[in-house]
């Protein structure tokens, strides 16, 4: 799989494409280290091109949640198709994302 | 200090004695090398019997009662690859170096002996000796580790529950059937089901993120704190909420774990349950339709403390069976990366609503192979399967 990260105005925006499952976690994990330095600008999470999700993916998600939200950011998720919108639903993290 | 490396010489002219120790006293003095000395190859065999620990046999191939080439086969067969023979013969004898080679030897010297090129060739030997020494400590140390796993392995099994019938005085209105087969050595799924109290049963399928020793050592910890907080007997949102709030201290670097959490009624079949984040289970009817109960909408455990579980119900009539597993069933690929499916599971359900719990588990244990025939297992595969006689 590969990320792309954006740097736009009063956001960042990561472009995930690909399979996101235990073999690529630790990958992606480096990938989205930048995002980590958001500083109060919103994540936008562009699941778009994401094709799987598996649980080692939606750590790295709630790992960069619980440091953006220390520092007033928001994580939005954005463009997932309807199997990652099922598995967002039923593991309750549309409870903690915004999910667009 | 460094052990010295010990140099067996092996020549049947005394000569060479002088020559070594006189060349070589200043490493010899700084305990670098040990130098023993042998003069015909079967006097240097019974050496090496007696003391193991030589390195390097510097060894002639012309000489009485057993030959230099005799005594390498014989080195070769004692299998210690961290002992180097470098040979010595005539100027010009290249039949007996090329077989000398040929045969395992580390290298050769030609007589009159160079003895700063034998130095470098002594040097290169050790440079080896070290190599392989480092590679066989490491070798052992994994060997050690894979030992640890194995019994980390049976620790976790162990901690599952796996005697059948587990509650024999109702095996005539409940059957229970489970199985979790790890990934790697151990996994991050578990089961578990206890007696809360007479009527009651209570029962888990969870699934831990990640994979390996991080996730077992989690899912341990989350195991117990969800029994010895069920076991108490409170309603399973209470005891979730209250286990989420213990576990999310827990938590190291957003660990989680998805749990299905419910009491069985013996008497009524009635379920009270807490999906938290865990794929829906799916009830077979006596007569052979499959029905999924509703998705989680709550989080998983070990996120945020403080989420409140809600409650949910279901029931089972008498030969209605209710099938809990992980994303380990349903998503086990295949070689060409197909998933095993929710279709698949529930057709082969259909034609179970006869089978007990314990064939139910095997056949699709049994069924998920043929579908993965070929393919490394991607993820732990985990089922509890519960029946209303």
């Amino acid at each position: 799989m590969t990320t792309t990260i954006q740097e736009q105005e009063n956001q960042l925006v990561a472009i995930m494409e690909g399979r996101l499952d235990t073999a690529a976690a630790q990958q992606a994990q480096k990938d989205l280290e930048p995002l980590k330095a958001c500083n109060g600008r919103d994540i936008v999470l562009d699941c778009a091109g994401l094709d799987y999700i598996a649980s080692s993916g939606l750590r790295i998600f709630l790992n960069l949640l619980q440091v953006a939200k220390s520092q007033g950011s928001q994580v939005i998720i954005q463009g997932a198709n309807d199997y990652l919108r099922q598995v967002f639903n039923m593991t309750g993290f549309s409870h903690l994302f915004v999910i667009k | 200090m460094m052990k010295p490396v010990k140099i067996l010489s092996v020549d049947d002219e005394a000569d060479l004695e002088l020559l070594l120790t006189q060349y070589f006293r200043r490493k010899i003095r700084k305990g670098e090398y040990e130098f023993s000395f042998a003069h015909n190859g079967l006097e240097a065999l019974e050496m090496l019997l007696k003391n193991k620990d030589y390195d390097i046999i510097l060894s002639d191939i012309n000489m009485p009662e057993m030959d230099g080439l005799t005594l390498l086969t014989k080195i070769n067969e004692m299998q210690n690859p961290a002992l180097k023979c470098i040979m010595v013969s005539a100027y010009g004898d290249m039949g007996n170096i090329r077989q000398a080679m040929n045969n395992g030897a580390f290298d050769f010297a030609t007589k009159p002996i160079d003895l700063d090129d034998l130095s470098v060739t002594i040097e290169k030997a050790i440079a080896q000796i070290d190599y392989i020494k480092r590679m066989e400590a490491e070798h052992q140390q994994l060997e050690g580790i894979k030992d640890d796993l194995a019994v980390a392995s049976q620790i976790q099994q162990s901690i599952l529950p796996r005697i059948f019938p587990p509650f024999p005085d109702v095996a005539d209105k409940l059957d229970i059937a489970a199985c979790m087969y790890a990934a790697k050595d151990v996994g991050g799924d578990f089961y578990d089901f206890f007696r809360i109290d007479n009527d009651h049963i209570g029962f888990v399928m969870a699934d831990v993120s990640g994979k390996g020793i991080p996730a077992a050592i989690f899912m341990a910890v989350s195991r117990t704190i969800i029994r010895t907080t069920a076991i108490q007997g409170m309603a399973p949102s209470e005891c979730l909420t209250r286990s989420n709030s213990l576990i999310s201290k827990e938590s190291y670097q957003s660990m989680f774990v998805t749990v299905f959490y419910g009491i069985y009624d013996i008497c009524t079949g009635e379920i009270t349950y807490v999906n938290a984040g865990h794929n829906p289970p799916c009830i077979l009817k006596k007569n052979g339709t499959v029905e999924e109960l509703p998705q989680s909408t709550n989080l998983m455990v070990g996120i945020l403390d403080g989420f409140e579980y809600p409650e949910a119900t279901c029931k089972l009539e008498p030969g209605d069976t209710l099938f809990t597993f992980t994303d380990g069933v349903t998503e086990a690929m295949s070689v060409d990366f197909q998933m095993y499916s929710d279709e698949r599971l529930h057709q082969n359900l259909a034609g179970m609503a006869a089978d007990s719990c314990q064939q139910i588990v095997d056949a699709i244990k049994a069924d998920i192979a043929t579908h993965t025939e070929g393919a490394e297992q991607s993820d732990d595969i985990t089922m509890l399967v519960l029946k209303r006689l």
